[in-house]
């Protein structure tokens, strides 16, 4: 085979030819090493060099720009004013001045509107508001919406949320079933928190399961968000296919105490599945719905030990205190250890009605029932 | 009803503004301006208790964040509270992290008020004004 080389590079090709097998593999790879070596060095000379332009001009146009949004917003503040911040116009001349039609330069005026809302609110943020709109650096975030890379999308709902502003259901509810985790968590919480009537419609969508860690994080944005609407929980539970979905309301009726969501949850004691019906039988437990308790009890032998173990703590929360007998059965007849430990949990918490029988217990349980006794009745584990 | 001026104009109000953010020391220089303020401004812990020193503590109000590098918040507002003085310097923190917790800290260290970012500015001025007025 015969290969043509620049003149230039004949006395290291005939050295290369004349070398042994090794040697040339040797030197193979030291050119091939040297080469990425190279590369890699240009690629991090160039990404700082470009950092180092970024910064610069940041650093020109960031004083400006705050400058210019304290002047033209936080000196815009009269109190009596009629207009309302939504509907003030701001005088942009200043802002046209700044390179604006740069995307560069725009992407560093909208993070600043960002950076400025998260430290004032009231008037002045929806001020803001206003001067965001009123730049169109919306448009740029709408573009972003309808990339095809996830990343993208992710920043661009983030920025709606900051900016708050609303999202047509059209765009944003396909998102709340994404298979790619991050990008559905995102839609998710700008449903919820852009969302002003209905923040709670893509449960209506919900295909997958709601994951737990889903769940954990919905939990914080829903109970964390000002402003929202609550609605009933009951309509999932009632009517929605997704386990996960009427699992995670029952935990919202729970904390949001909603009792006209009772019925629906009792409803769901007749429910084949087990895993639901602990759940449904926690949550009355919690809301401490006093008339549930003799059906617990009926229901008691004919369930799964999940659903027996929330049964005796259902019975300890609400407390009415008609069944310290069973409890008391439960305690010292049962063979599992779980529901011998619910029970005296249960007969503890009630110590106000059950004080008779507790220390009756006290004085007669053997050993091992005594250790749990005194184990529940350590102020210092939470029941 | 006027918000934005200060409490005697005959006399400045020296505040000392803690904070490590860059937006909110313009925020706040906006709001408590000459004649009627005069505010400075330290973006961490250290510089806070070198000024401290070198002024001998010569601020009519303190405003501070909790999270900072060198020093937090609370150790400032601590030892703020614990220095040789009359009567105090009033504290207020002004911080991202406002869970229960927290704000008990603050207040059990002896703060005087606790405000949550992101603030309105007009509550701002008039919790300074009342903290002045008390002084």
């Amino acid at each position: 085979m015969y290969i043509q080389v620049p003149e230039f590079l004949e006395p290291a090709w005939n050295l290369f030819q004349g070398a042994p097998l090794a040697i040339q593999l040797a030197m193979i790879f030291i050119v091939i090493t040297t080469v990425i070596t190279l590369l890699a060095y240009v690629s991090i000379l160039r990404n700082r060099f470009r950092g180092y332009q970024r910064a610069k001009r940041l650093g020109k146009l960031l004083p400006l720009l705050d400058n210019l949004i304290v002047e033209e917003v936080l000196a815009n503040q009269d109190p009596l004013a009629q207009t309302q911040p939504d509907a003030v116009q701001l005088n942009l001349e200043s802002f046209y001045q700044l390179p604006l039609h740069k995307k560069w330069a725009r992407q560093a005026t909208t993070d600043r509107i960002i950076h400025f809302r998260r430290n004032v609110r009231g008037n002045p943020g929806r001020l803001l508001r206003t001067l965001y709109l009123q730049l169109e650096l919306d448009k740029d975030n709408v573009k972003q919406m309808k990339s095809s890379k996830w990343e993208r999308k992710v920043r661009a709902l983030t920025e709606f949320i900051e900016m708050d502003i609303p999202i047509a259901d059209v765009t944003i509810l396909p998102l709340t079933n994404s298979h790619n985790r991050e990008l559905r968590a995102a839609a998710r919480h700008a449903y919820i928190k852009l969302s002003k009537n209905e923040p709670f419609k893509f449960f209506d969508v919900v295909t997958d399961p709601l994951l737990m860690w889903d769940q954990v994080e919905l939990f914080r944005i829903i109970t964390t968000t000002e402003d929202i609407a609550i609605p009933n929980f009951a309509r999932w539970v009632t009517y929605s296919s997704n386990r996960s979905v009427v699992s995670f309301c029952l935990k919202l009726i729970v904390h949001y105490n909603q009792l006209p969501a009772v019925p629906a949850v009792k409803q769901l004691l007749d429910t084949k599945d087990h895993y639901l019906r602990a759940e449904a039988i926690n949550c009355l437990g919690k809301l401490r719905v006093p008339d549930i308790e003799d059906k617990l009890v009926y229901m008691y032998s004919s369930q799964p030990l999940q659903c027996q173990i929330e049964i005796l703590k259902a019975i300890g929360r609400i407390g009415g205190g008609q069944h310290i007998d069973f409890l008391k059965q439960e305690f010292l007849h049962s063979t599992n250890f779980d529901l011998r430990k619910s029970a005296a949990k249960s007969i503890v918490k009630n110590e106000s009605i059950a004080n008779k029988i507790l220390q009756e217990l006290l004085d007669t349980a053997d050993p091992g029932r005594l250790l749990i006794l005194k184990h529940c009745m350590n102020p210092l584990i939470k029941y | 009803m006027v918000l934005f001026t200060g409490l005697n104009s005959a006399t400045m109000n020296k505040i000392l503004l803690i904070e490590d953010d860059e937006i909110m020391p313009k925020v706040v220089a906006r709001i408590l301006q000459p004649p009627d303020y005069q505010l400075d401004h330290v973006s961490n812990g250290k510089e806070a208790f070198e000024k401290l020193e070198a002024t001998g503590y010569d601020y009519a109000l303190i405003i501070t964040d909790i999270m900072m590098p060198y020093a937090n918040g609370f150790e400032i507002l601590s030892k703020v509270k614990s220095h040789d003085r009359e009567k105090p310097i009033p504290v207020i923190i002004v911080s991202n992290a406002g869970n229960e917790d927290m704000i008990m800290e603050a207040f059990k260290l002896g703060a005087d008020d606790f405000l949550k970012k992101p603030i309105i500015p007009a509550e701002l001025i008039i919790r300074v004004k009342r903290l002045l007025m008390n002084k």
